[in-house]
């Protein structure tokens, strides 16, 4: 039964991380539209505007502010909240919720924690408290002895029973001085060191599970103790590597009933024994030898694997998990995708799910490509068919890796063993590889620790390949794309174009049919609008007829450069659409997103974004429309293809023109218009050679930006500061061919660069907002921290900007959104680059503004005007909103913290104030830097930026922080009054220097920007790194120092206040 | 690889792949929506006369245990799958399903558009179907199909029924007698981790049973219709005359229905039955997800007088799931209490049924 509250509180998780990706976005969404649906008043706080849930119709109130404690309880207080949604924000609101209730506080505010309580979230994060609760309820954990001597360990293997076994210090940083002990001689190797490590001489032994196969169970228990079991999933890879970093199948494929029974029975057990009311993940370790299993780990919320197993089965665990949390029993809980049963049901599926990593090492090339038991992915795809063999390659070829199956790896012979047992993001071709190459079904199991039963299934795919390669007949051809190929795989091993195997196989009526995911294997007739392909003998989608369709190409799979904001702008289309009376269809294959939500869109089909894919549900569902602008670089990329393969049929590519978005993509017919428009540009020449491109800089005069023409793979982009390092480049980095040039443009210095997102209908231009970079120019503009609006430019430079945004508008007669890239120097503007979509930045400019940008651009595609809603010209805002970006340095030990041309970033938070600095506070707390209040200050900076560092150095002085500098810093601050503690430059190699000083905790804020030289950036490498394991924030620019001081200031004064979205958009 | 088709009365034909023995079937073709559990499902009594369509499009992934080979006779008629895995995981050590059928003589067909079928029986009901070699008039086929009795509608319990009775005694303080309609493996063991028990062929007279010195009865599942004539001179007379007699009385599926028209009720045939393991069943305020096989259900309704109070409901259809009387001591319900395959979510109905005899009363 639904308990009263007057108004809940929904705490989402915060940037996007690794390890908390879109997801929670999702969750968070689905929580406050299932409370809304109950008529109780919500508030919605998180940091990350990129999300859907931070929409000011989401809940009724909504604040964009820093997800710490103090800020909730503010916000409790302020809002009069009597009850808070712990579960679904992830560890963060997970984390706020537990320290809230610790402290007396929520008691305090007279506000209860609604769904799963305080002891059973401890029981479950407590290692020792969650172990003691599964040895009441009989259920096993690893086995484990904490000891003090190599004796008592050598007994505590005797009653674990067999090596391996872990060896974990005690009290120790990260695990120093743990490992795995294969025999006696390692135990008392490893031991002796982990003893001497840990601070209290205590090693914990553990039995290893390593090389166990994993299994997951996603449940739901009720306050009436209604248990179910959700989905069950199967890791493909063993114990070992995360299950994030895993690839996962659903349902389980290879557990007989009687064991799946077991883990379920064990499953329901643990969700009892620890009282969780809500969705819960249960991980089981399983020994493929003799069926034991062990329980892994549990937690009690929505999460990453709920939102996979909500995609997988149709079942939305988030919202019943809400609706669970403020009373009601899964058999008062209607079952929405039947429409006529109750959520008190096991879902049953009847395809294959498969979710694949997708990892960022095209973007961190330096980074330790092996996975493990810590994540390193960003995001991932869902891939659904009727076999594992379709699952799979539509899975691959999601990716947006460029690989359009098991494409082939040239790893040679003879390290095809150390990848198979090593695993890097590779091993699955090199798996498939190695079956080409003669190696049998059996040993690629054992070595990689998979079942057989799935790589048999690459063996199948293999076989295929061979024979499609020795005649590609109709009934081959239509056991492939039965099997998941696609025409452009078949193409590469048959010969012919992609767009030759679609005509022949359409003429053989081999197309694909859509079967609907509908949680009941068809047992019930179903409404849910959600559907996959494959090719089989009927299709369960009828095209309406009576309604205008239109479709939105998604984004993919979340990963560096392309994150949650392109699923925004995708639900912001699918809103405007059916505003409009269209119906919005939705293909799209990451199963984090709201995007992906049957319950957004009218219709979704989880498919790969291949122009194969959007081709045949555009086909399926006879659109009227094709919507390629907000799907990021993703569906851009197919906008030229998308309208000549639907050239003579009735859908549109709607917006834009694909061949003006060409001009914007085409640098040569980019830099002619702008010519034609008399729009500086930096100066920039090709290069096909290290000479030429050689000459090209040494005429621009560097430094130079430099990146390949034709970029495989994120190939980075670099600023290069003279012909040695050009020619390190060319040599390194690219191959410079003269296929394959390099493009060279002056950089420049010392800009100040500009995002400015506009809407034009082809008349009329809105400029919706111009964003200053608070780094220079040369920081990847998803990397910077941005001021909206503009906090150092004169209004004669900001009439400009709007006058040039409105011109490039209307030369590329953009219909619906544009995004501008432009650097000013000594009052001079320059075009960077024009991208004819929707940016990254839409969705924070939208929170900032309160102007849906999104949703103006989509209705302007549909044909409305500006005018109509009355935006024209440029508006200014009367308060501050930050964006600052969050990075994923300490997960990917090797990739260096300091900012360049490459985008590094995984997620962004806003900070939004009337005042400027308690603007940049709160964006620089949200992104989780730890300023410090006191404590001591490192300032090293080059020559260039020494007399703008005076100003942050006295401040810092004055609120009584210690400086620490070396010697050339030293010297100018002391001669201009600051009083300074001199250190050692780190390669002097004596004491004190800054590592030293980082490491006994005296230095809590680092200010230190690398001079302009390569070399030089090389240096403090050691130093960043260190920053970034012991959490110091660290400045590499005066611009960044300038806010942190004034962020520190802020700190200082306490007076930071709350305010939602509505206050600022004066609709309060 | 033998071709071959299934082909549903209606007319429906569908092409596919032979496998397991390749002699040709005749079955109501129905559906069952387990993701695992193919070898139990194989094996229960309770699929006499059917064929099988399996809704998970993966078949035969972990192989079929030796056990099965050894011990289980094949109740299915046939069985209709998308894919059936020819090199199932080594885990279980088991053969392939393929090998199985081939071993029980039991026909297959794999690349079937099955989920196509399963929407086809739910908007029409359960249909007569059969599977046949690539070689076969299918219209004849079609035309014999249309004159063939339902199985469900022939006494199939004469064909799973133990053969004599059996006395499994290990000393417990209270004798269970089980009327054998296809009882489970699983039901037998299950009664007899708690009471004696003997189990007695589905025609055995009540005065018989009786003799045995039995504290309570079970009835079993089974397959097809419980209103058979055969079923109503045998199974339903004995319930009737045990049950009015005093003698508790717990129905399982196929014999709840027995034991409701032994009180007088009467039952109906669903349009396509409940084959599965994630029904939800509600009963004292919760929810319990169980495992159910059968076509048939109680006519709402027809417990008026009977003394019967239908306690249980589907909670998808509202279909009645369980009945208790109000003076006698009988029990009925229609899922699966052992649960092979499936989970082990209604137990503790067997709790019940063990308080209803220990105090002489329910």
């Amino acid at each position: 039964m639904r308990k009263d509250y007057k108004k809940l509180m929904v705490i989402g998780s915060g940037p996007i991380v690794i390890g908390q990706a879109a997801e929670f976005d999702f969750s968070g969404t689905q929580a406050c539209r299932s409370l809304r649906e109950e008529g109780y008043s919500t508030v919605l706080v998180n940091s990350n505007p990129a999300t859907i849930q931070t929409d000011s119709d989401t809940a009724d109130s909504v604040y964009i502010e820093p997800l710490l404690a103090e800020n909730v309880a503010k916000i409790i207080e302020k809002e009069g909240v009597d009850g808070v949604l712990s579960g679904m924000g992830g560890q963060t609101a997970l984390n706020i919720c537990s320290e809230l209730a610790d402290s007396g506080e929520l008691d305090r505010l007279g506000a209860a924690l609604v769904g799963t309580q305080p002891d059973a979230i401890a029981m479950s994060e407590d290692r020792e408290l969650f172990k003691e609760t599964m040895e009441r309820i009989g259920e096993p954990v690893p086995i484990s002895r904490s000891v003090n001597s190599i004796e008592e360990a050598k007994q505590a293997v005797e009653i674990i029973g067999r090596y391996p076994v872990l060896i974990r210090p005690a009290y120790t940083l990260g695990g120093t001085g743990g490992g795995i002990a294969y025999d006696e001689a390692e135990l008392e190797e490893i031991c002796a060191r982990g003893l001497a490590y840990s601070r209290i001489h205590q090693v914990l032994i553990e039995e290893s599970v390593l090389g166990w196969k994993e299994y997951e169970y996603e449940v739901m228990r009720d306050s009436n103790d209604n248990c179910i079991l959700i989905c069950n999933m199967e890791n493909l890879d063993a114990m070992g590597i995360h299950t994030g970093e895993s690839i996962v199948c659903a349902p389980c494929l290879t557990l007989s009933d009687a064991d799946h029974i077991r883990l379920k029975t064990a499953a329901l057990k643990v969700i009892r024994a620890l009282g969780i009311e809500g969705g819960c993940n249960v991980q089981f370790a399983f020994n493929p030898e003799n069926g034991d299993y062990r329980l892994i780990e549990v937690n009690p919320r929505v999460s990453r694997s709920s939102a996979l197993a909500s995609k997988a089965t149709g079942y939305p665990i988030a919202r019943v998990s809400t609706k669970i949390a403020v009373g009601y029993t899964l058999d008062e809980i209607p079952n929405r995708i039947t429409g006529t049963t109750f959520a008190s049901f096991e879902p049953t599926i009847d395809y294959v799910v498969i979710k694949i990593p997708r990892w960022p090492f095209d973007k961190f090339r330096t980074v330790d490509r092996h996975l493990g038991t810590q994540m390193k992915s960003t995001g991932e795809v869902m891939a659904i068919g009727r076999t594992f063999e379709e699952a799979l390659l539509k899975g691959m070829r999601s990716l947006e890796i460029g690989v359009r199956g098991l494409d082939r790896s040239d790893i040679a012979d003879d390290e095809i063993m150390t990848e198979l047992q090593n695993a890097t993001d590779r091993r699955i071709f090199v798996m498939a590889e190695a079956l080409r190459r003669g190696w049998s079904v059996k040993e690629v199991a054992e070595a990689a620790q998979w079942d057989t039963f799935f790589v048999q299934k690459l063996r199948n795919i293999v076989d295929m390949e061979q024979r499609i390669a020795s005649g590609l007949t109709a009934e081959v051809l239509r056991e492939a794309k039965t099997m998941g190929f696609c025409d452009e795989a078949i193409a590469e091993i048959a010969g012919g174009t992609p767009a030759e195997i679609r005509a022949t196989r359409k003429a053989e009526g081999i197309v694909p049919v859509y079967k609907m995911v509908d949680t009941c294997a068809g047992e019930f007739a179903a409404e849910t609008p959600y559907f996959y392909s494959t090719y089989g003998r009927s299709t369960e989608v009828v095209p309406v007829e009576d309604r205008k369709k239109v479709l939105i190409v998604g984004g993919g799979p979340i990963r560096i450069g392309q994150g949650i904001e392109f699923d925004y702008c995708c639900v912001h289309g699918v809103m405007a659409l059916q505003e409009e009376g269209v119906d919005a269809i939705i293909v799209n294959n990451n199963p984090e997103t709201v995007s992906t939500d049957y319950d957004i869109s009218d219709r979704l089909y989880f498919e790969p974004l291949l122009l194969e894919d959007v081709l045949n549900v555009i086909e399926a569902e006879d659109a009227d429309g094709v919507i390629v602008q907000y799907g990021g670089q993703t569906s851009v990329n197919l906008a030229v293809d998308l309208e000549k393969a639907l050239e003579g049929t009735k859908t549109r590519v709607l917006g834009t023109s694909p061949d003006k978005m060409d001009v914007a993509e085409d640098r040569r017919r980019f830099s002619k218009l702008m010519d034609d428009l008399g729009i500086q540009q930096p100066r920039s020449g090709t290069g096909y050679s290290f000479e030429e491109a050689r000459d090209i800089a040494e005429d621009i005069g560097y430094p130079v930006l430099v990146r390949p023409s034709y970029v495989l793979g994120g190939r980075a982009m670099e600023i290069v500061y003279s012909t040695d390092e050009l020619r390190t480049y060319v040599e390194t980095a690219v191959k410079v061919s003269r296929n394959h040039p390099i493009l060279i443009d002056k950089y420049l210095t010392e800009a100040v660069e500009l995002d400015i997102d506009a809407v034009c209908d082809g008349t009329d231009v809105y400029v919706g907002g111009i964003m200053e970079h608070v780094e220079y120019a040369g920081c990847h503009s998803g990397d910077a921290t941005m001021v909206l609006p503009p906090f150092t430019l004169g209004k004669e430079i900001i009439d400009q900007v709007v006058d040039i945004t409105t011109r490039v508008a209307l030369a590329l007669d953009i219909h619906g959104l544009m995004n501008l890239q432009l650097a000013v120097k000594d009052g001079q503007i320059y075009m960077i680059e024009a991208n004819p979509r929707a940016s990254r930045t839409v969705p924070f400019i939208s929170k900032a503004t309160g102007v849906q940008l999104a949703k103006v651009g989509t209705k302007i595609m549909l044909g409305r005007t500006l005018k109509e809603f009355g935006l024209k010209g440029y508006r200014p805002i009367d308060h501050y909103a930050i964006k600052a970006s969050v990075f994923p340095f300490l997960k990917l030990p090797g990739v260096d913290s300091i900012l360049t041309p490459e985008m590094k970033s995984t997620g962004e938070v806003m900070g939004i104030d009337e005042d400027f600095d308690k603007a940049c506070y709160k964006a620089l707390i949200a992104a989780g830097n730890k300023l410090p209040t006191e404590g001591g200050v490192y300032i090293t900076v080059n020559d260039a930026d020494k007399p703008r560092i005076l100003g942050p150095a006295r401040a810092l002085k004055e609120m009584g922080f210690t400086i620490y500098a070396t010697k050339g810093t030293s010297t100018y601050l002391r001669e201009n009054g600051i009083e300074t503690t001199t250190v050692f430059k780190i390669d002097e190699n004596q004491k004190p220097n800054a590592i030293g000083l980082m490491r006994d905790g005296k230095i809590n804020l680092i200010i230190n920007t690398p001079s302009l030289k390569s070399g030089a950036i090389r240096d403090g490498y050691t130093m960043r790194r260190l920053a970034v394991e012991l959490e110091i924030p660290f400045m590499t620019t005066v611009q960044g120092a300038e806010i942190a001081v004034a962020s520190i200031r802020v700190a200082r004064s306490g007076e930071v206040g709350v305010r939602s979205t509505r206050e600022f958009h004066g609709l309060v | 690889m033998a071709r071959g088709y299934l082909v549903l009365e209606d007319g429906t034909k569908y092409e596919g792949e032979l496998f397991g023995s390749e002699s040709g079937t005749v079955g109501e073709v129905v559906f069952a929506t387990g993701m695992s559990g193919y070898q139990e499902t194989l094996v229960d009594p309770a699929c006499r006369g059917q064929i099988v369509v399996m809704t998970y499009p993966l078949i035969g992934n972990y192989g079929v245990a030796e056990e099965y080979f050894d011990e289980r006779e094949v109740h299915a008629r046939g069985i209709v799958v998308r894919e059936y895995c020819k090199d199932p995981s080594p885990m279980y050590d088991g053969r392939t399903i393929d090998e199985f059928l081939k071993v029980k003589g039991t026909p297959g067909i794999s690349g079937i558009d099955t989920r196509e079928i399963v929407l086809r029986i739910r908007s029409t009901g359960t249909m007569r179907g059969a599977i046949v070699g690539e070689d076969a008039d299918l219209e004849k086929v079609v035309a014999d199909l249309r004159g063939m009795e339902f199985p469900c509608e022939t006494n199939l319990v004469s064909e799973v029924t133990c053969g004599s009775v059996e006395e499994i005694r290990s000393g417990k303080d209270v004798t269970v007698g089980i009327i054998d309609c296809g009882a489970k493996g699983w039901l037998v063991r299950t009664l007899s981790e708690r009471f004696d028990v003997v189990r007695f062929p589905y025609d055995t007279p009540a005065d018989v049973i009786r003799g045995y010195g039995v504290d309570g009865i079970v009835v079993s599942d089974g397959p097809g219709n419980p209103a058979n004539p055969e079923i109503g001179s045998t199974v339903v007379a004995t319930v009737s005359t045990l049950a009015k007699g005093g003698m508790p009385v717990f129905g399982i599926g196929f014999g709840g229905l027995a034991t409701v028209l032994a009180m007088g009720g009467s039952v109906r045939k669903l349009r396509f039955g409940h084959n599965g393991a994630s029904q939800p069943v509600k009963y004292d305020g919760r929810v319990h997800i169980t495992t159910q096989n059968h076509c048939f259900t109680v006519e709402e309704g027809s417990l008026d007088g009977t003394g019967l109070v239908a306690d249980q409901v589907n909670v998808n259809d509202g279909t009645i799931e369980g009945t208790h009387h109000g003076s006698l001591p009988i029990l009925t319900v229609q899922y699966h209490p052992e649960a092979a395959p499936g989970p082990w979510d209604g137990s503790q109905i067997y709790d019940r049924f063990a308080r209803m005899i220990e105090e002489g009363r329910f």
